[in-house]
């Protein structure tokens, strides 16, 4: 295994796949950066130009602009406010509100350097886990996924205010994305819930839309009202010199980089998850090594380990979910879907071949994971300065560019203007949640896990009637879950005894 | 001088009859989203139409989803101007969604211009290789329920399995709510269910790995399972035989291409022409080849036969239909 | 204001939920399973919140999430959102009206005269700019399916 990880290597180490390996960077800079140019649809699009090509060139390219877009979704997310990639939206919470605080330049390094990190975790699980793949995944059978969406709601309380009011409106909030979960055509019995008689609805909210419209829309709003740029009134040189402090949180706070890597990794490998989930598991996780109240309110108002957690989350995922499509040709997410139909363009069978005969080509991979990240993150750094400044630009020149983008971006998922409506009025509901003190991370977790939990049950009491509560991973997920509500009344009780 | 008029005289009524499409944009309308089935037919056509349309135009892909496609194909029905440029395909089962009056569709099937159909798609069952049961017969006579996963009513995960149990009195246990047809493969591999039915074209290459084995097969017909059981020939009455057609009607039509249904004659038959010339181009079968992607074009007559005989049948049939068929994802 | 925004969302949970509630009763169990299991639980804890808000105190300062313009006064806050959301709201209407490639550049050069009061030539040029960007790789490049205007339609063109 050892010498097909050299091979892979130096398979990729040519003059070719490097070349197109840029060019896919180049690409993907720029998918990850602006809303509306979607990573899924951009590879599709480029798809039939790797017919000609080898399979390594050809990965070089696809993963190098796939990988490189979770980089750079977290730029806008940070600058603007507005997600990127609707995996980005995560690290608006935090790492937009250091940007309003003049420290934008400290969020960016902190986020491409936990990107960087996220990605070589991620890019190294799928080297090492490859002999141990297929036994994993194939011990996540649908009574384990639903355990483990249930953890990810649980995170609902993690991400809630501490104190029984905002635990409240935690769970409130939680509540309504469950709800808005269930909109659309339901798969046992068929019948179109909540969907009012329109054709629009039958397929249920549309993520990107709701994302972009209760994010992007109160930072605009804020924006407008404070009439001066993102950073305020604060002075144009200290803000890019923060870049360099952004790595070192990143070293200071290791541990917590890898934890969420791993987390971020692990959900990418399950496929059925997701992966937009695990930004928002890191995020609570994140929140969870606060040692005090006092901390923890910090999050939501600018604290590095807010950027940290899902920036390296959202870059771990791309190497997880790889593993599925890869091993067994399930893919992990839309992006992955159309890498497999790369595969058969490419002539290559997914599936135990990949892991035996071809184990070069998939170690290629892996090394153009990496070396695309750190590519990126390396050009990343040098425009810092200048993607920084953008923050002292006043807000109303910002505003209407911003709109457009957020404008695009809800409409080129599904080109209706429903999705823009949908925007508009979760605009306004991140708003009212904005100002009356409502958290919307738990309501993304709702949204995101609702329909998944609810089909993994029905999946599993179809299938195993009441057997599946026994099971050995069912039972350690439950504990799981349990610890993760029962952890902020811990930490509260902690607190008030120190 | 004279030279340049003589040259434009000879051209130019060549430009009158044949080159409508010099310098236009066709728009080929898909109701989904990009990377699925239907999107990756259209975008390999997109590319090898051009050179089989007088006036070599560009050709390009816009995506509509939403409804399961009903959107889009209102679009085409209704919307889009009737001139030759716009071409839509969409979910091959839209008639049964016409027929059992889906609320919204705004339609008619039979109406549309009809290009043809780019690929048939046949829906087949197949079980897990490692269970004892390696025929219909043997699956007939199981004495354990065997578990079929499925997404969904209205998928044809779904409907086939259903008909079978309902018709053919076979012993399965459908399991619903499967993310994709993927996620029910990987159950398949789990072992948490024993086998799945949809298009041949998706469980092929799993076929070829020898995870699955084929057991029986819808009406239509694609190279490599013309040998299997057919679902209606084995049908008990003819009320159920009907049924089992009706589902299965649609799949000779399995990527349907339309456009408005008052374009003009000539632009049909340049399209037609098009269609069925890039389906036999070896630049395209060879690009097709590499994706397992079998493309064989059907030409638009057949495919409106297909639409009248699924929407004309009888009250009686349509509503048991009803009952076990929605129309959905 | 901060008191008021929660109530506001509170009784509209109350209504959303009540509403999921009552709809899903008629459905068979299984598609009505979870909006049950959700919707009840949620209509409580939605009147309960609506009740802390009238009867109790409220204090702002336990939300863990991004703040919006703390030093403006309320007043002036208030105003300057409407604007805003009148923007939003127009942008929105002109991309109906006039299709989406004719409205980018509408709206944008309207908001930088009328309300960041830049100069003509600046107005021009940024206008410009973004329309050659969004048009260019919208339009030229991915071939997304822009809708005519209403008014277009309405003209007859």
């Amino acid at each position: 295994m050892i010498e097909a990880l050299f091979e892979g290597l130096f398979l990729v180490l040519q003059w070719k796949p490097l070349a197109f390996m840029a060019l896919g960077i180049l690409l993907g800079f720029w998918v990850g950066l602006l809303p509306g140019l979607g990573g899924a649809t951009t590879l599709a699009l480029m798809l039939p130009f790797v017919y000609a090509m080898q399979p390594v060139e050809a990965f070089a390219f696809l993963l190098g602009m796939h990988a490189v877009a979770a980089t750079t979704g977290d730029i806008t997310s940070v600058l603007f406010g507005v997600p990127g990639e609707a995996a980005s939206a995560a690290t608006i919470l935090d790492g937009h509100a250091m940007a309003k605080k003049g420290e934008a330049g400290r969020a960016l390094g902190a986020a491409l350097a936990s990107s960087l990190i996220g990605a070589i975790v991620g890019a190294f699980a799928l080297a090492i886990a490859i002999p141990i793949v297929r036994p994993l995944v194939l011990t996540f059978g649908s009574p384990e996924l639903f355990m483990l969406a249930i953890v990810g709601i649980a995170f609902i309380a993690s991400l809630s205010a501490p104190g029984p009011r905002g635990m409240l409106r935690g769970f409130l909030a939680g509540g309504l994305g469950l709800l808005c979960a269930t909109i659309g055509q339901d798969p046992q019995a068929g019948i179109a819930r909540y969907t009012f008689d329109m054709l629009y609805l039958w397929q249920g909210l549309d993520l990107v839309a709701v994302l972009v419209g209760i994010f992007a829309i109160p930072e605009i709003i804020d924006l407008a009202i404070r009439r001066s740029s993102i950073a305020g009134s604060l002075p144009a040189g200290r803000i890019s010199k923060g870049a360099f402090e952004g790595v070192k949180d990143t070293f200071r706070h290791f541990w917590l980089t890898i934890r969420c890597s791993l987390i971020g990794t692990f959900i990418g490998i399950m496929p059925g998850m997701g992966g937009t989930v695990a930004q928002w598991m890191a995020y609570g996780h994140a929140t969870q090594s606060a040692r005090s109240a006092e901390e923890r309110k910090g999050f939501g108002a600018g604290d590095v380990r807010g950027v940290l957690g899902p920036g390296a989350a959202n870059n771990s995922k791309e190497g997880g979910s790889l593993i599925p499509t890869i091993a067994f040709g399930v893919p992990g997410s839309t992006a992955m879907a159309i890498l497999l139909g790369g595969f058969f363009l490419l002539g290559l069978v997914p599936g135990p071949d990949m892991l035996t005969k071809h184990l070069p080509v998939t170690f290629s991979m892996v090394w153009t994971i990496v070396i695309a990240n750190v590519v990126t993150v390396l050009a990343c750094f040098l425009l810092l300065d200048h993607l920084a400044k953008l923050t002292t630009v006043r807000g109303t020149l910002l505003i209407p560019a911003i709109l457009v983008l957020v404008f695009i971006g809800s409409y080129t998922s599904n080109n209706h203007y429903g999705d823009i409506l949908v925007t508009l009025l979760f605009g306004g509901i991140g708003y009212l949640m904005v100002i009356g003190g409502w958290p919307r991370a738990p309501f993304v977790l709702g949204l995101v896990l609702g329909k998944i939990a609810e089909n993994y049950l029905y999946i599993s009491v179809a299938r195993y009637e009441a057997a599946w509560l026994t099971r050995p991973v069912v039972l350690i997920l439950f504990v799981i879950a349990l610890a993760v509500i029962a952890y902020p009344f811990l930490q509260r009780r902690k607190a008030a005894h120190a | 001088m004279r030279l340049v008029v003589l040259l434009l005289a000879a051209v130019l009524p060549g430009i009158a009859l044949g080159q409508y499409y010099a310098g236009k944009t066709v728009t080929i309308i898909v109701g989904y989203k990009t990377g699925g089935g239907y999107d990756a037919t259209a975008r390999v056509l997109a590319r090898h139409l051009p050179k089989h349309i007088p006036g070599k135009p560009n050709v390009i892909v816009q995506n509509m989803p939403g409804a399961n496609s009903i959107i889009a194909a209102n679009h085409a029905y209704a919307v889009a101007k009737p001139d030759g440029l716009t071409i839509a395909t969409f979910n091959r089962n839209l008639p049964i969604a016409q027929l059992t009056k889906v609320d919204g569709v705004k339609f008619d099937m039979t109406k549309f211009a009809w290009i043809g159909s780019a690929a048939t798609e046949s829906t087949i069952l197949a079980i897990r290789a490692d269970l004892p049961y390696k025929s219909f017969e043997e699956l007939k006579k199981a004495d354990k329920p065997i578990v079929i996963g499925a997404t969904g009513p209205g998928a044809n995960t779904y409907d086939f399995p259903l008909l079978l149990k309902e018709f053919l009195g076979l012993n399965l246990k459908i399991v619903s709510g499967y993310q994709s047809s993927a996620d029910i493969m990987l159950a398949i591999e789990r072992k948490e269910v024993d086998g799945r039915a949809g298009s041949y074209s998706s469980i092929v290459r799993f076929i070829e790995r020898g995870l699955v084995r084929p057991v029986m097969r819808a009406r239509a017909s694609e190279p490599g399972i013309e040998q299997l059981p057919v679902d209606e020939n084995l049908a008990p009455n003819a009320r159920a035989k009907a049924i089992m057609a009706l589902r299965s009607a649609p799949e000779v039509v399995g990527r349907p291409y339309v456009m408005h249904p008052g374009t003009p004659a000539e632009h049909l038959k340049t399209m037609r022409g098009a269609f069925a010339a890039a389906i036999k181009d070896p630049e395209l079968i060879a690009e097709t080849k590499k994706a397992r992607m079998e493309l064989d074009f059907v030409d638009g007559d057949v495919a409106v036969k297909v639409m009248q005989e699924v929407l004309s049948q009888p009250k009686d049939i349509v509503e048991e239909f009803s009952k076990y068929v929605k129309f959905g994802e | 204001m901060h008191s008021r925004a929660s109530l506001a969302l509170a009784l509209g949970m109350m209504a959303v939920s009540g509403y999921a509630v009552i709809a899903a009763w008629a459905w068979p169990w299984k598609a009505s399973l979870f909006p049950l299991a959700i919707g009840v639980p949620v209509f409580v804890l939605s009147a309960a919140e609506a009740a802390w808000v009238v009867l109790g105190t409220t204090e702002k300062s336990e939300v863990q999430d991004v703040q919006i313009a703390q030093d403006v006064p309320e007043r002036v806050a208030l105003g300057r959102t409407a604007s805003a959301a009148a923007w939003i709201a127009g942008f929105f209407a002109a991309i109906v009206l006039v299709g989406f490639p004719a409205a980018v550049p509408l709206f944008v050069f309207l908001y930088l005269k009328l309300e960041g009061r830049e100069r003509w030539v600046f107005s021009a040029v940024f206008t410009a700019v973004i329309w050659a960007c969004f048009y260019g790789l919208f339009d030229r490049l991915l071939h997304l399916p822009f809708p005519q205007g209403w008014l277009a339609a309405w003209l007859g063109f």
